[in-house]
């Protein structure tokens, strides 16, 4: 609606009142500087493009090309990345001067990935080797123990045999291959061996199917190896055993072959002559050093590379995203063949007119074009986006505001008031200067180390709590006061402003705890009385106290939200609602209401002992009945009559007439359907073809009856609902001081009462536990959501549509917080 | 100090803060009406709540009644 001419609203203008002014541009743009004007206008920030290539899939969009080479840098940049962290390389800024040419870096990224695919993949190969190597030498070593100490029992025992002279085989015949051997032959079996290494928890499994497989037929010795082992096909540390089997016969062999295989036991050749393994022995040593070298020198080399990318990386990534997210941009402009230049359609604010045309002309004088862009404003009946300027004082208050929906168009912000009432009620529930002293204190942290921390990432929780920090401060200072009204220091009364008022009835003091106190002296001045503190009637008064307090500030919010209410009336130069749906709505709700807000405030002035529970039913129930002792006043029975016949008048006054006014004023418009309204000469034809006709507006009054009832109905049953509704303060007030009380008492008192220091520390500990854990963040977090929804439904529901939908504008400093869609 | 008194000290507390972020933090009209509007409200809200407690207590229907210990 940016045709309706705003009238005078309940204030002088005020920005963060109601959105910004916004209207259509529409730019039409040479192609040779097209690139440059998107660039220039992102930086501005303050334009929000139109989609005018919507039914155009992605694939058909005239720079479908551009962004797809956008993407495989993009891929390119993650994969440098992924090898950066790997490496434990960060990426640093650099402030060395920067190539920023698209094309260049693209062939500079294409190097050097090839560069370090190919590092990666020698590096890789010859880390398997190594590891082979590594582990041949461990086979020789231990196998070579085997064959040892095996050969030394076996000359012993081949002695001992020749000795006893005796025939037959022990078990400890060792069965080994002839050549060393002087002896015995007379059995010539063929035995071959393999050795190797299997990774220890197959070991027993390996053994056992061995076994199985060969049907004893087999010899296997394994040996542990100390220290893990890394796998050369796994490239996992693993603990290994070496093993060397012996085995009879040709087929054996190949069980043995395939059941190894399947246990991932790796196989080396091994030689049974002394003087050869102690050959290979120092060879794989000489390799393993080599090698060593080598893989040294290749690691080195890559690191040296990626820390050059880790230097230019964070600027190469920025190029990319503003290349891609540009000729995102340029796809949403429509190509206007005949005249060689670009389209473009977007939402801009009017303040910010002036510096679009002054990036236009610099994008068209460095880019060296003939011609400048033009820009023309568009009228147009849709709704514009809604922008509200708010500072970092002001903008999370605007977030809390926006998530439950966003102001309509120049609708009135419910955030210029919530920036002071959201603390307040928030304090009403929490009030204790103690622990508004602490969350000042949190405040104050976050809010001296705001520019620190506001470049680091946060994890969630305290982004949350830091993006917050302005609201938990004025959170903390109303806290301050309200916890000096309520007295309560952890829940501690003082004597601040004056002395008690109340004394004993007599110097004995003996009613004190039976009939109680009285109150002799002047009120006291500030806040509750210190008295109360512990008292048997506390109870009994703090709750009376609270829950009047708790209406009569639901009512007074009720009522700034109705005047808000008036205030868009007048500003949308709408009568209608003002008479017919304003002036009922408070009538309503100041007659029942309003009514018993004066009667709580008169029974207080006066000390009547009046039972308002009894007055206000009453008054419906039986409204012409004598009050009797209930008489706050003189003439309250005719003044309730009153009210109650204005209440009552009040319903269908709100129900009935708007329906048929619409409709008057509907068929006064569009009377005579016979002619058709023409189109507007200044509009452009593409802009037309995009609208939605407007030419025949739909009224359904049954749907406009139906739709008013409900709100009659919804306002009439949610003053009281809603009024009920603010009791919440009560509770919550009173939830937080019996648990700060309890924290109080029956921990820090009761650790002080047994005049132990232990125990003292014990139970201070315990206190500030309890009192962080549940007082500050918990109950921080209750008061935070019930003053939050007080405002969303409660005071909302008076006025506000949020229906509208938010100003997105193509800005690069947005680029970092929105993830690479398409 | 009675009602009235300190009703009249509020207003006075309100008018000064208006006047000294008239004074000291003058950013232009809508910035300064906003700056005005919390100042206001700020007063109104803490008044109420002071109001509303001390009327509690002027002419109290309970008394305190000690627990005796």
């Amino acid at each position: 609606m940016g045709e309706v001419a705003p009238g005078g609203g309940c204030l002088p203008p005020m920005d963060l009142f109601r959105s910004e002014p916004m209207q259509l541009i529409q730019l039409i743009i040479p192609i040779e500087s097209a690139h440059r004007t998107v660039s220039y206008l992102g930086d501005l920030g303050l334009l929000q493009f139109k989609d005018l290539n919507s039914e155009k899939s992605p694939f058909q969009r005239t720079y479908a090309a551009q962004i797809k080479r956008c993407g495989e840098m993009a891929r390119k940049l993650r994969f440098f990345k992924e090898q950066m962290i790997k490496a434990g390389v960060s990426p640093k800024g650099s402030t060395t001067e920067f190539d920023a040419n698209i094309d260049n870096i693209e062939i500079k990224l294409a190097e050097i990935e090839s560069e370090l695919s190919e590092m990666n993949a020698n590096g890789e190969k010859l880390q398997r080797t190594y590891n082979e190597l590594v582990e041949y030498k461990l086979v020789l070593q231990k196998a070579g123990d085997f064959f040892h100490s095996a050969q030394s029992r076996a000359v012993e025992q081949q002695r001992e045999y020749e000795s006893r002279h005796l025939s037959g085989e022990s078990m400890e015949t060792p069965l080994l291959q002839d050549q060393e051997l002087p002896g015995d032959s007379s059995k010539p079996v063929k035995l071959g061996f393999l050795a190797g290494l299997v990774p220890r928890e197959k070991s027993v499994a390996f053994e056992r199917i061995l076994f199985r497989a060969t049907r004893g037929n087999v010899f296997l010795r394994q040996t542990a190896v100390e220290n893990p082992v890394t796998d050369p096909v796994s490239g996992e540390k693993t603990e290994k055993n070496v093993f060397v089997v012996f085995y009879a016969g040709e087929k054996v062999k190949g069980k043995i072959l395939k059941i190894c295989d399947a246990f991932g036991a790796n196989r080396y050749p091994f030689a049974e002559e002394l003087g050869k393994q102690a050959q290979m022995i120092s060879e794989v040593s000489g390799k393993l050093a080599e090698l060593k070298t080598t893989i040294d020198a290749g690691l080195l080399h890559r690191v040296n590379l990626l820390q050059n990318i880790g230097t230019q990386y964070e600027q190469w990534n920025l190029l990319v995203r503003k290349e891609k997210s540009i000729h995102h941009t340029l796809n949403m402009l429509s190509l206007d063949v005949t005249k060689k230049c670009l389209v473009a359609e977007g939402w801009s604010p009017v303040f910010a007119t002036k510096q679009v045309q002054d990036a236009l002309k610099r994008a068209a004088k460095d880019s060296n074009s003939q011609v400048s862009a033009i820009l023309q404003v568009l009228h147009t009946r849709e709704s514009p986006p809604t922008y509200f300027r708010t500072n970092k004082f002001t903008s999370p208050y605007q977030g809390i505001i926006d998530s439950y929906g966003v102001a309509k168009y120049q609708e009135a912000n419910p955030t210029v008031f919530t920036v002071v009432t959201f603390p307040f009620l928030f304090a009403v529930m929490f009030g204790d200067w103690g622990h508004g002293i602490c969350l000042l204190l949190a405040a104050l942290y976050f809010i001296v180390r705001e520019k620190k921390l506001s470049s680091q990432k946060l994890d969630d929780i305290t982004e949350m709590t830091f993006g917050g920090r302005y609201i938990i401060f004025m959170m903390a200072l109303f806290s301050i006061y309200t916890g000096f009204i309520y007295n309560e220091f952890f829940s501690v009364p003082f004597p601040l402003f004056a002395p008690s008022a109340y004394e004993c009835r007599d110097l004995s003091c003996r009613d004190s705890t039976t009939i109680g106190l009285i109150k002799t002296g002047p009120t006291y001045p500030f806040g509750l009385d210190p008295v109360w503190h512990g008292t048997r009637s506390e109870l009994p008064f703090l709750n009376s106290l609270k829950m009047k307090m708790s209406i009569l500030l639901g009512v007074a919010q009720m009522n700034l939200g109705i005047i808000m209410s008036y205030c868009n009336a007048r500003f949308f130069k709408n009568s209608v609602n003002v008479w017919f749906q304003f002036i009922p709505q408070m009538i309503f709700l100041n007659s029942l209401f309003g009514y018993l807000s004066l009667l709580i405030i008169v029974k207080w002035c006066t000390g009547s002992q009046a039972d308002l529970y009894h007055v206000m039913i009453y008054m419906f129930l039986s409204p012409t009945d004598d009050l009797g002792e209930n008489q706050l006043f003189a003439g309250q029975k005719n003044l309730q009559l009153v009210l109650l016949l204005l209440a009552g008048v009040a319903v269908p006054w709100m129900l009935l007439p708007k329906p048929f006014i619409l409709k008057k004023q509907h068929e006064a418009r569009h009377g005579d359907e016979s002619y058709a309204p023409l189109p507007n000469t200044e509009e452009s034809l593409q802009v037309e073809s995009n609208h939605d006709s407007h030419g025949h507006e739909e009224f359904e009054f049954s749907e406009i009856f139906v739709h008013q009832l409900i709100h009659t109905i919804e306002f009439v049953l949610g003053a009281v609902s809603n009024t009920a509704s603010y009791l919440r303060l009560w509770a919550l007030s009173l939830a937080h001081s019996e648990l700060s009380s309890v924290f109080y008492e029956k921990v820090l008192m009761l650790a002080w009462g047994y005049n132990n220091v232990i125990i003292l520390i014990v139970g201070l500990i315990v206190f500030i536990f309890a009192t962080v854990g549940v007082l500050l963040v918990m109950e921080t977090l209750s008061a935070f959501l019930h003053a939050l929804r007080l405002h969303w439904v409660e005071y909302q529901n008076k006025f506000y549509e949020g229906d509208g939908y938010l100003f997105h504008p193509f800005s690069f400093s947005l680029l970092d917080e929105e993830d690479d869609v398409l | 100090m009675g009602f009235v008194v300190t009703s009249l000290i509020f207003l006075l507390i309100g008018i000064i803060a208006s006047l000294s972020t008239r004074i000291f933090f003058n950013k232009g009209p809508s910035a300064n009406l906003f700056h005005l509007t919390l100042v206001l409200t700020s007063t109104t809200c803490c008044w109420m709540m002071w109001a509303i407690v001390y009327l509690a207590q002027m002419n109290p229907l309970i008394v305190p009644i000690l627990s005796g210990e």
